[in-house]
């Protein structure tokens, strides 16, 4: 990676932590203004499949156990959808985050995989959410797949694809952002 | 306390001993998850010979699969040597299930086909047509639901659901081609299973102030306590419930469309196309019927209105794992069926702007069951009580926008599956 990759990865990283503390400290006024106009979030539900040909590891995937498309996901939002669920948290009948849960998000593993024609970047990350209200604590880990569009010196979130590592989720909600 | 007192008479009260109470739970596995008509899935998830699903009945885990010939079967996911899960996938297509742990292998329609070493170390004596996978003793399909019932003398499928299957038509029935299934969304909740079904069955009070987060203000301004204007509850008796906005007739469906959440152009040509096939297949009462809650005896919830139903899945006293499936008319053109997934998941879900809240709810009355001051004390469900109405053009009872009407007649159905008559 040449320096500017280099300049470019930092630049990643630090929007993805800026993202994440801006969560965690609930600030989602300033978190949607870090959203494209056209974002697309999605987090698809996951089953146990098994995979089609056992004996070539270059046909596994994870792609087969996730429900999105034509199916029913966990989360499949555009940015009116995300206005609303932030929207939400703000009537002070949001009873599920009404005290707000406690949330810590570490985010790593961040890799820039391409860039694309128009600009926009291609990223992978690793998030682990731990959350915790009175009913107990509960841990998320997953895999993020965002696409960013590049706004001068700073990046706005186009889309952004969630794959959780749970089948049945144990958590009694999902009313956090990942 | 005796066994009396754990639902008053007319229903109007309960014990929360019977949301934390281990024993009541064992018995309800015999009494009732093991004689009631259970959901087990669409036909339209199993699209072809082969294809199968793993799901359950109450906490038993349950395989039904699609045989070679297209018939529908349900069988207990247990091998006959040791019980191992003989299929470990949620869903798939396959015409042979093999135990992992001795490999004994069984066809799609259930039979063992293959034993180990049935030669040499069974000496050729073992009988397999006598070992097959164990039959869910009943499979009966509606309007392409699949239900099993362990209970080789239960009534029909049809006779269980009674009058509910009226008003379920007007999910699965209101055109031609019938309806699918997308999902589930799986996940727990820390509640006992009684106290989600009775939410789905017949809670409209709630959704004033639990749901107020999810509401349009106009809504929360003008009567928070009976937010829907056309809103009744109705029993349909045999311990079903459901709410329904019912429209007068003067109303047409772009006057009662328009009235709820937006929704794009293509969704709503398709809605009033659909109730003009509704309106000739049933009828016009029906067609001005929408339905927002339901929930068939025991487990079987929906939230139609958000175009979700799911099963109820109990797992202990304090525990269930919620399924969640979002149905939509089998012949919707793509874009309405994306819409309607999409729309259903921000609505219901565990992500769901309404149903976020709820299992909060559900997990609070679980924990309070469980004190042994609190649960002296009985809870009150006399909403409606004595004000139950008839109609000359609908089945069941009915009570206002909010009554209790519908929990009262399920807490009497879970009394007589448990204590009348019962000998097992």
């Amino acid at each position: 990676m040449n320096s500017e990759g280099m300049m470019r990865l930092l630049q990643v990283q630090q929007w993805l932590y800026r993202e994440a503390r801006l969560l965690d400290s609930r600030r989602y006024d300033l978190w949607l203004e870090m959203l494209d106009d056209q974002v697309r979030y999605r987090v698809p539900s996951r089953a146990y499949i098994r995979q089609a040909h056992v004996k070539d590891f270059a046909t596994w995937s994870v792609e087969r156990e996730l429900e999105c498309d034509d199916a029913l996901a966990l989360i499949d939002d555009d940015l009116a959808a995300l206005q609303l669920r932030v929207a939400r948290l703000q009537t002070g009948m949001a009873w599920a985050e009404t005290p707000p849960s406690m949330t810590r998000r570490l985010v790593s593993n961040v890799m820039l995989l391409d860039s694309d024609a128009d600009g926009s970047l291609s990223v992978v990350s690793t998030l682990f959410l731990a959350k915790n209200r009175s009913e107990g604590r509960a841990l998320f880990t997953a895999e993020r797949r965002d696409r960013l569009v590049i706004r001068g010196d700073d990046f706005r979130l186009r889309e952004r694809f969630v794959v959780l590592d749970d089948v049945v989720l144990s958590s009694e909600n999902l009313s956090q952002i990942f | 306390m005796t066994h009396e007192d754990y639902v008053a008479p007319d229903g109007a009260s309960i014990s929360p001993l019977i949301f934390s109470d281990p024993a009541l739970y064992e018995l309800e596995k015999r009494r009732i998850f093991g004689r009631a008509w259970l959901l087990l899935g669409h036909l339209s998830q199993l699209p072809r010979p082969g294809s199968f699903l793993r799901t359950f009945m109450g906490e038993e885990s349950v395989l039904v699969t699609r045989d070679r010939n297209g018939k529908i079967h349900a069988h207990l996911n247990a091998c006959r040597h040791r019980g191992f899960q003989v299929c470990q996938e949620d869903r798939g297509t396959t015409t042979r299930f093999q135990c992992r742990y001795h490999g004994w292998t069984y066809d799609s329609d259930g039979s063992l086909v293959m034993v180990p070493g049935e030669d040499q170390l069974y000496y050729s004596e073992i009988d397999k047509c006598r070992w097959g996978l164990v039959a869910v003793a009943r499979v009966e399909t509606y309007k392409g639901l699949i239900f099993g019932n362990f209970d080789a003398d239960a009534p029909s499928l049809q006779d269980f659901l009674g009058d509910m299957a009226w008003y379920l038509d007007i999910i699965l029935d209101r055109r031609e081609g019938g309806t699918e299934l997308l999902g589930p969304q799986r996940w727990r909740i820390a509640a006992n299973w009684k106290v989600v079904a009775e939410n789905h069955c017949g809670d409209e009070y709630h959704i004033g102030f639990a749901h107020g987060s999810a509401l349009p203000p106009d809504l929360l301004s003008s009567n928070r306590a009976a937010p829907l204007q056309f809103a009744r509850e109705i029993r349909p008796g045999l311990g079903h419930g459901l709410g329904a906005n019912i429209f007068p007739d003067h109303m047409s469906p772009r006057d009662w469309l328009n009235q709820g959440p937006p929704s794009p152009p293509c969704v709503l040509d398709y809605m009033v196309r659909v109730y003009d096939e509704m309106a000739e297949r049933l009828g016009q009462q029906r067609a001005h019927i929408s339905l927002i809650h339901g929930a068939v005896w025991p487990n079987f919830g929906m939230v139609p209105i958000f175009n979700t139903l799911r099963v109820i899945q109990p797992r202990g006293v304090n525990e269930v794992e919620l399924w969640s499936y979002c149905v939509v008319d089998r012949d919707a053109p793509p874009e309405v069926k994306a819409w309607v997934s999409a729309h259903s998941t921000r609505a219901f879900g565990p992500a769901g702007s309404f149903e976020q809240d709820d299992a909060g709810n559900w997990t609070a009355v679980t924990r309070s069951s469980h004190g042994v001051e609190s649960r002296k004390h009985r809870l009150n469900l006399q909403m409606g009580v004595g004000h139950e109405e008839r109609s000359d053009r609908m089945p069941g009872e009915f009570g206002l926008t909010a009554s209790e009407i519908n929990q009262r007649g399920f807490y009497l159905r879970w009394m007589r599956d448990m204590f009348e008559g019962a000998c097992s």
